[in-house]
């Protein structure tokens, strides 16, 4: 009995002391800053998401070539793994934010406008060559007048199609149209035994809004107005969207990832559930990596209403404000945006890079899996649209699935979607 | 305590009476006795209080008044006094509508299958049936279990080709899209929450049906009562203290309803905001939209609206004590 009280008192007490002894380490370990007595040391905080071990490798990389050129500065990269906005704008808040970190161009409108990034107009020097960039990417986080951060890669999104797949159902080429792809999906769909349960479907879809904004401007249709209220209620919207979810409902030629056990498009185009998907460039390497047998080409996306439309998604290296150390971050952004880091970064085509120099040097264009890409950032729609984007995604998202799976109109769904958002909004200005 | 005091108490005031001034000047040691006892006392809940002060009390003032104010946090703290036009909002904000009524319809389904469930275990495993030890652990796992854990089993299970779709396709019964069909969604969680916190509250039913004496039972069966009355007329009325706190703690559980479909959702409280709890709205506006004074409203709403479900709770179970 005695002994036992005895455990009890020290399984206590060894609980106490081990969390006094972590709080300890902790605080010794931030600030560490190992000062030797070269000069000046100093270590930048660098934050982003998690993302593939390849890419992982290429960033380190980029960033050892980095701290070779300059020996006094150490990175620290720290990833977020999950909810990335939330925890940054916490830490923001809360003054524990990185000197430097990713900020998708979504984001950008809401942070650039509430002062927290650091503008970087004074740091740019000409050899940074900011002509260099793509002008749409690059204006993706221009603010009042000032660039906020330079995007780091771009990526687009085009059609992946199985050929074998293709040659089964006797199609020659990518279809030119979504009216064409809409009948190649149909020649597509395989349900060998019958059971109402497709084995391959014709097209693997994804409900998001940044999947599907593209095809509004085709239209005529908006998705926001210049205030970032949500527009997107419209008819021309309804006319653009209308397809998918009669390919989804009445053809039955196309299934969400979810349908099928997949994940995402890659996945489902990898295991054969469906035939063609609309991805980024970040497919190539993952199907590279996980089914090497698979034959299957790029095209860039049909056109719709007769006119070409994609999206660009993009990321920039923004600045801290309140950074201590906003000189050595400058060195870090302008290497990792510019000539030199870029060309590391983008060399295995994970992600295209916005400096129209690297690309012509990786030749990118002449790549035939990756030429539909580069192309297609010519007409791309760069994801972004004020700074209730994220807000105005969210409703879509919720009222869209579910007129995908037929429990009310899409026009209703539009609608509803558009109210709450903009209701939203209102109330939290 | 109280009776070890009571002897030197009185023995002080029979030795006192002839003197008045004796008694001011014996007072005194008495006095700063009970300063020294209260101050020994309050020393030894000097972790506590300060835990509870920092970690509790302190986070409920400033919740308090961070909902009636306009705060900016990005870029600037600052505070704008606005009385009660946070709690006016939730009027025409539709999603907290929607997540009162999700939340509600949680509530309204769950606590009363997983008490009924609880109850049902524990007459099972109170009855003198083989190897009643091993199904107690069995029955216990998935309280243990970390939610977050559960969650992302459940939701494996779940998958269009999970297990559970092979199994229903297997009995030739209707397969369901578990996680992403509005409809069905919130009722997934549910299932989830059922089978994972039932046994908890198994567990405290069968504490207390252990501690009913065999002899009312023995009197009930002379009486000739069979199983099921004893059951109906001595173990559930004996019981009733143990399942007004087995309704209280479970309402307050699934009222506050976030990591599930926080997980599920993968924080957006869809598909469709059908599994949009308070909890994951207060998350959403607090985290997500950086709007504290709303959130904080939105969290003293709940914490008044649980009190209140709570209070008429324990008027319908009348003001019978926990411990007889």
């Amino acid at each position: 009995m005695n002994f036992k009280k005895w455990l009890v008192y020290l399984g206590v007490f060894s609980v106490l002391l081990g969390t006094v002894l972590t709080g300890c380490s902790n605080g010794a370990s931030s600030s560490n800053d190992d000062s030797g007595d070269s000069s000046e040391e100093v270590t930048l905080q660098m934050s982003g998401w998690g993302s593939t071990p390849i890419e992982e490798e290429l960033l380190n990389e980029t960033l050892a070539a980095f701290e070779e050129e300059h020996p006094n500065i150490n990175v620290e990269f720290d990833v977020i793994a999950d909810q990335y906005m939330d925890v940054l704008k916490t830490r923001l808040i809360g003054g524990q934010a990185a000197d430097v970190f990713f900020l998708d161009a979504l984001e950008a409108p809401a942070l650039m406008s509430k002062g927290v990034l650091e503008p970087l107009d004074k740091y740019v020097t000409d050899e940074f060559d900011i002509e260099d960039f793509q002008d749409p990417l690059l204006n993706a986080f221009k603010h009042d007048g000032k660039y906020y951060g330079f995007p780091k890669d771009f990526s687009t999104l085009a059609l992946f199609y199985n050929e074998k797949a293709f040659k089964e159902a006797g199609l020659e080429g990518p279809p030119e149209s979504w009216k064409e792809l809409r009948e190649y999906a149909e020649k597509l769909t395989v349900d060998k035994n019958g059971d109402g349960d497709p084995e391959q479907y014709g097209l693997g879809i994804s409900k998001e809004l940044a999947r599907q904004f593209f095809k509004l401007k085709p239209y005529g249709a908006q998705l926001t107005n210049e205030e970032g209220k949500a527009t997107f209620a419209t008819d021309s919207a309804v006319q653009a969207l209308t397809p998918l979810v009669e390919m989804y409902q009445d053809d039955k030629t196309a299934a969400l990832p979810s349908d099928v056990g997949a994940d995402w498009g890659g996945d489902m185009l990898g295991t054969g559930k469906a035939a063609m998907v609309v991805e980024g460039n970040w497919t190539i390497p993952f199907l590279e990596n996980n089914f090497k047998d698979l034959n299957y080409n790029t095209a860039q996306l049909p056109t719709l209403n007769g006119k070409k439309a994609t999206a660009a998604f993009t990321v920039a290296y923004v600045m801290n404000k309140q950074s201590e150390k906003k000189e050595a971050a400058w060195e870090l952004i302008s290497f990792l945006t510019g000539k030199e880091g870029m060309k590391i970064w983008t060399s295995k085509g994970l992600a295209l890079p916005t400096r129209e120099s690297v690309a012509k040097e990786l030749g990118f264009a002449d790549s035939k899996l990756r030429a539909p890409f580069v192309e297609g950032a010519s007409y791309a729609q760069p994801w972004q649209a004020g700074k209730h984007l994220p807000i105005i995604m969210n409703n879509f998202n919720n009222q869209f699935i579910s007129a995908l799976l037929g429990e009310q109109s899409l026009k209703e769904a539009l609608e509803q979607a558009q109210k709450t958002a903009n209701d939203e909004i209102e109330a939290s200005n | 305590m109280e009776p070890a005091r009571k002897p030197t108490h009185s023995k002080e005031q029979r030795v006192t009476p002839p003197e008045r001034k004796h008694a001011k000047k014996i007072k005194k040691p008495a006095f700063s006795k009970k300063l020294k006892e209260s101050f020994s006392g309050y020393l030894f809940m000097s972790p506590t209080i300060f835990t509870i002060g920092v970690f509790i009390v302190i986070p409920i003032i400033y919740a308090l008044f961070l909902s009636f104010n306009d705060v900016q946090l990005l870029g600037g703290t600052s505070y704008q006094f606005v009385g009660l036009e946070n709690y006016t909002r939730f009027a025409d904000d539709k999603r907290a509508i929607i997540a009162l009524k999700n939340t509600a319809e949680y509530v309204l389904i769950v606590v009363p299958i997983q008490t009924f469930l609880a109850l049902l275990l524990a007459a099972a495993l109170n009855s003198n049936i083989k190897g009643k030890n091993i199904f107690r652990i069995i029955f216990f796992l998935p309280t243990v279990t970390s939610s977050a854990v559960l969650t992302l089993i459940f939701m494996w299970m779940y998958y269009p080709d999970g297990l559970i779709n092979q199994f229903l396709s297997f009995l030739h019964l209707p397969t369901y899209d578990w996680l992403s069909n509005p409809e069905i969604a919130l009722k997934s969680i549910m299932i989830m929450n059922i089978w994972a916190t039932a046994p908890f509250f198994m567990v405290i039913y069968l504490a207390a049906m252990q501690d009913i004496s065999d002899s009312i039972y023995e009197a009930a069966t002379i009486d000739g009562a069979n199983w099921w009355q004893k059951f109906i007329f001595i173990t559930v009325p004996i019981l009733k203290p143990v399942t007004f706190f087995v309704v209280v703690m479970g309402v307050i559980g699934t009222f506050q309803l976030f990591d599930q479909s926080y997980i599920f959702s993968g924080g957006s409280g869809g598909p469709n905001n059908s599994t949009l709890t308070i909890v994951l709205l207060i998350y959403q506006y607090a985290f997500r939209s950086l709007d504290m004074g709303y959130a904080s409203a939105l969290a003293v709403a709940l914490a008044v609206l649980i009190m209140v479900v709570t209070i008429i709770q324990k008027k319908f179970f009348g003001e019978e004590k926990l411990h007889d």
